[in-house]
């Protein structure tokens, strides 16, 4: 990389004036400039150095979006500690016991109940508005510098059971992801990139750095308020995931006249009021997006563009508006190489790692994912094609070796069946040898003969796709959605595979016939 | 309110929240007083846009109601209630 550090020119001075920041919740919208954000970020960080936090230590934050959030994030950054964010909706309390699992200096918290007198280092979040308001005015804090190896964020991964991991995430690695999103989307002083997933995510906190940096408008809201912010604050830009893209997909189709009766024009009018009128890409990554998805955005005029990366690789490959392949994730980033092994599983190499391994892991997961050279093995399968764009086929733990050594990666049968209305999510399983059982989550509500028919049809559509071994013999219909509230999506709304077989085990074990209720 | 606005409203709630549900259900059918999560899996992004449409439908600006506004309603009833009362406000 030869291009300066992105991070060290946001902590080095003001950003260009005429660009804004906005927190849109349900009720309001609190707007200011970012030279403003850059001035009380300073004095927030004297704040903080009072309270005893110096360079490399670490700062928590459990709270949904808002500016202290940011604040906070980029007061760290100007001191050289360490943000380490907290999922709202994973962490239902700022529990004491997080400063010393996570050794937290302080821990920030909007739960006003959990910021208590005998836990003095656990603080109430609206504090920091008045922490930085007590420090005079044009007092900044000494300039820090980062090296490429230097950590400003510890990274919480989203593990489906127990403790999650941990890893630190290196200033070269935000660098080089930041640089080559800007040089791949030249975002600029028309734009205004809009986030609404949570802040804990340091991707998600990319796109202030990027304001800050190259000069753009950015607005922050929290998940529940996205879709009302929308049409209000006519962002340029959408960080959103697929689960996220479904939801606005079927509401779009709906405002239409549905799916099968809608006008395309009718159905771009839609989109533009639910999106707003100035859309000039959705970025989504996190998870696969369905074909149906990615094709029904492009139609309505709204361009929609996948990516894939890990916690642990940061963004590896990118779809752009200069390079662009349904169905993949794009090439990959510069600064990055995709290395596939025999059995075509993706392995990362970068210029400039994220981390050298987690710092808290099970036992032995640490050497597994992390190779000695800093290449990380994502356990995802991919291939390129002659263009070199990258497609993913599914995670290898997904591969199902049967009695007959044939090797069958389910995510391809899976989105087959998900093209069908009737059915929003589903998970194959193997249980016993060569007998696929596919676990679906019912588009609607309520499943009676009509959606029973429709999901049959379907199992017989995906079974003609098939081949002879990839045949799913039987379908439990599952008790309602998977969602996040019931454990059943992780938070970036993707299915957790254990926990549906755990809730479905004996379902499945149950032969009934090809389709049946759990 | 009169009661032709408050039938008005009950109509509009009942129509989108049947819009987004994709389920069978038909509007005249949904019960009034179960949770809307619970009972008829509403996710929370779809909760703000019906409630987004249904503000739209009524003639209430959705600026009416904060995040815990929302939170609270957690029945088809809380919400008709709820736009009722800033029904005939500026939208």
């Amino acid at each position: 990389m030869t291009e300066p550090s992105v991070i060290n020119h946001i902590v080095a001075g003001p950003p260009a004036a005429g660009h804004r920041i906005s927190f849109f919740r349900l009720g309001g919208i609190e707007t200011l400039e970012l030279t403003e954000l850059y001035e009380r970020a300073g004095r927030l960080a004297l704040s903080l150095r009072e309270l005893g936090i110096a360079r490399g230590e670490r700062i928590g934050i459990l709270a949904a979006n808002c500016l202290e959030w940011m604040l906070l994030d980029l007061a760290a950054l100007r001191l050289g500690a360490v943000t380490v964010g907290f999922d709202p909706a994973k962490f239902a309390t700022a529990d004491p016991a997080l400063l010393d699992r996570y050794r937290l200096q302080l821990l920030f918290t909007d739960r006003p109940d959990d910021a208590r007198p005998d836990s003095p280092r656990v603080r109430a979040l609206g504090d920091v508005v008045r922490m930085a308001a007590e420090q005079a005015s044009g007092r900044v804090p000494p300039p820090v510098v980062y090296t490429p190896d230097d950590v400003t964020s510890l990274k919480l991964t989203s593990g489906s059971t127990g403790e999650p991991k941990t890893l630190t995430a290196g200033v070269g690695s935000i660098d080089s992801d930041l640089l080559a999103v800007q040089e791949m989307f030249a975002h600029g002083p028309d734009d205004n990139l809009f986030v609404f997933l949570p802040l804990s995510v340091l991707q998600q906190r990319y796109w202030m750095y990027s304001a800050l940096r190259f000069g753009h408008d950015v607005t922050i809201s929290t998940y529940e308020a996205a879709f009302p912010a929308l049409r209000q604050i006519r962002p340029t830009v959408v960080m959103g995931v697929p689960g996220f893209f479904e939801t606005a997909k079927k509401h779009i189709e709906a405002q239409a006249g549905g799916p099968a009766s809608g006008s395309d024009d009718e159905a771009r009018a839609a989109a533009r009021r639910l999106f707003g009128d100035r859309i000039r890409y959705l970025w989504t990554g996190s998870a696969p997006a369905s074909a149906g998805t990615l094709k029904f955005f492009d139609s309505v005029g709204l361009p929609i563009f996948e990516g894939y990366g890990l916690n642990e690789t940061c963004i590896v490959a990118k779809n752009h508006p200069g390079a662009h392949r349904v169905g993949s994730v794009g090439r990959v980033l510069p600064g990055k190489q995709v290395l596939l092994d025999a059995e075509g599983v993706i392995h990362v190499r970068s210029d400039h790692p994220v981390c050298r391994g987690y710092e808290q892991a099970p036992p032995g997961v640490s050497g597994y994912v992390f190779g000695a050279d800093g290449i990380v093995r994502t356990n995802d399968i991919g291939h390129f094609d002659e263009d070199g764009f990258l497609y993913i086929r599914g995670r290898a733990d997904d591969v199902i070796v049967q009695d007959n050594g044939r090797k069958i990666v389910v995510r391809p049968i899976e989105e087959h069946m998900r093209t069908s209305p009737a059915i929003e999510e589903c998970v194959v399983f193997c249980l016993k040898q060569t007998h696929l059982v596919a676990v679906v989550s019912p588009a609607g509500d309520t499943v009676g003969p009509e959606e029973e028919k429709a999901i049959t049809e379907q199992l017989a559509r995906t079974n003609a796709a098939f081949g002879a071994e990839e045949q799913i013999r039987e379908v439990v219909v599952a008790r309602g959605r998977f969602t996040v509230e019931n454990g059943l999506l992780t938070s970036q709304l993707k299915p957790r595979r254990g926990r549906i077989l755990d809730t479905y085990r004996s379902a499945v074990n149950d032969t009934q016939g090809s389709v049946h209720a759990a | 309110m009169q009661p032709d606005t408050d039938s008005k409203i009950e109509t509009v709630a009942r129509k989108n929240l049947a819009r987004v549900l994709e389920s069978d259900i038909a509007a005249d059918d949904l019960d009034l007083d179960v949770d809307m999560v619970g009972v008829y899996g509403l996710t929370s992004l779809n909760k703000v846009l019906f409630l987004m449409s249904a503000c739209d439908d009524a003639g209430v600006s959705l600026a009416s109601f904060t995040e815990p506004d929302v939170a609270e309603m957690t029945t088809l009833r809380d919400v008709t209630k709820a736009l009722t009362r800033h029904a005939g406000e500026v939208a």
